[in-house]
């Protein structure tokens, strides 16, 4: 780096977001697929304001990680990309309990990131911690997993409303997505 | 909360808490309960404060060590042709097993 910028405090050229468009883009270009990934993309954005304190708010919780299934391979942390351990339908658990959830089936950082922490991907733990110290009212008492299918249509027609109605039942004032 | 800045922004979600991490640590860092509990507080000020849609907090953690990993993920420029040809027969696999799946749970 030149001495004269380096001196100014900046961080690396290449430390910024990484353009994962762009960089799946020509990976999977390259790998000898065509027909590019479209991804999901509105010009305009829903937004509704919380309506009450969060001190009052009941937090519900939804993620893309997995329930482990044992007679699905390697879910373990590191392991390779675990397409037998994808699942197709929305599923709800207790948020009373301590679930087993897994990332194998999701295309995370398998070089750096460790996956062996859920508290890293799934926060249930740490919003029950906020919830008994009062900053929020309570945790919705079931947490809802998104199916990751690659099929847009299918989480738009049908996994999005199936999330939202379970929300709904459980008398949420609003949801956390965890994308992982 | 997530990792992949530029394909949430490009959706469009109400709010965003962004960590500027490798994927798959979208509430934290592993084994880091601190930086576990600041990432879900900044989510939740998001949800109080944000004025409105699209809006993007960065937190302001970042991954220990260097950099380096985001010029690794999927970087085709680091691969060499066989690497390449091994990952398109590993991808060509998976894509197999998830079809099958699929095709199960449709099957119910």
């Amino acid at each position: 780096m030149n001495e004269q910028i380096s001196g100014l405090g900046f961080a690396d050229a290449h430390d910024c977001p990484v353009p994962y468009m762009d960089r799946l883009r020509s990976y999977y270009l390259a790998l000898g697929y065509g027909n590019p990934y479209k991804w999901a993309h509105y010009a305009d954005t829903p937004f509704t304001p919380l309506e009450k304190p969060l001190a009052e708010a009941r937090i519900a919780l939804v993620t893309t990680a997995a329930p482990y299934q044992p007679d699905q391979g390697d879910q373990g942390p590191g392991a390779p990309y675990n397409a037998g351990a994808k699942f197709y339908n929305v599923y709800s658990d207790r948020a009373d309990g301590a679930p087993d959830l897994r990332i194998s089936h999701l295309g995370y950082d398998r070089k750096y990131s460790t996956a062996d922490d859920i508290n890293s991907y799934f926060p249930l733990a740490q919003l029950k911690t906020l919830a008994s110290e009062g900053r929020i009212k309570d945790v919705a008492p079931r947490f809802h997993g998104a199916p990751t299918n690659r099929s847009q249509a299918a989480t738009i027609d049908k996994d999005c409303p199936d999330i939202l109605d379970r929300i709904r039942e459980d008398g949420a004032d609003a949801a956390i997505i965890v994308a992982n | 909360m997530g990792c992949a800045k530029d394909i949430v922004e490009h959706c469009g979600v109400p709010r965003f808490l962004f960590s500027d991490f490798p994927l798959g640590n979208s509430a934290g860092r592993p084994h880091d309960p601190d930086s576990q509990r600041l990432t879900l507080e900044l989510a939740l000020r998001l949800l109080e404060t944000a004025p409105g849609p699209r809006t993007t907090m960065q937190s302001p953690l970042h991954w220990p060590a260097d950099p380096r990993w985001k010029l690794d993920f999927s970087n085709i420029d680091q691969l060499s042709d066989e690497e390449i040809a091994r990952r398109r027969q590993d991808f060509d696999k998976v894509k197999a097993v998830a079809k099958q799946r699929r095709e199960e749970a449709a099957a119910g």
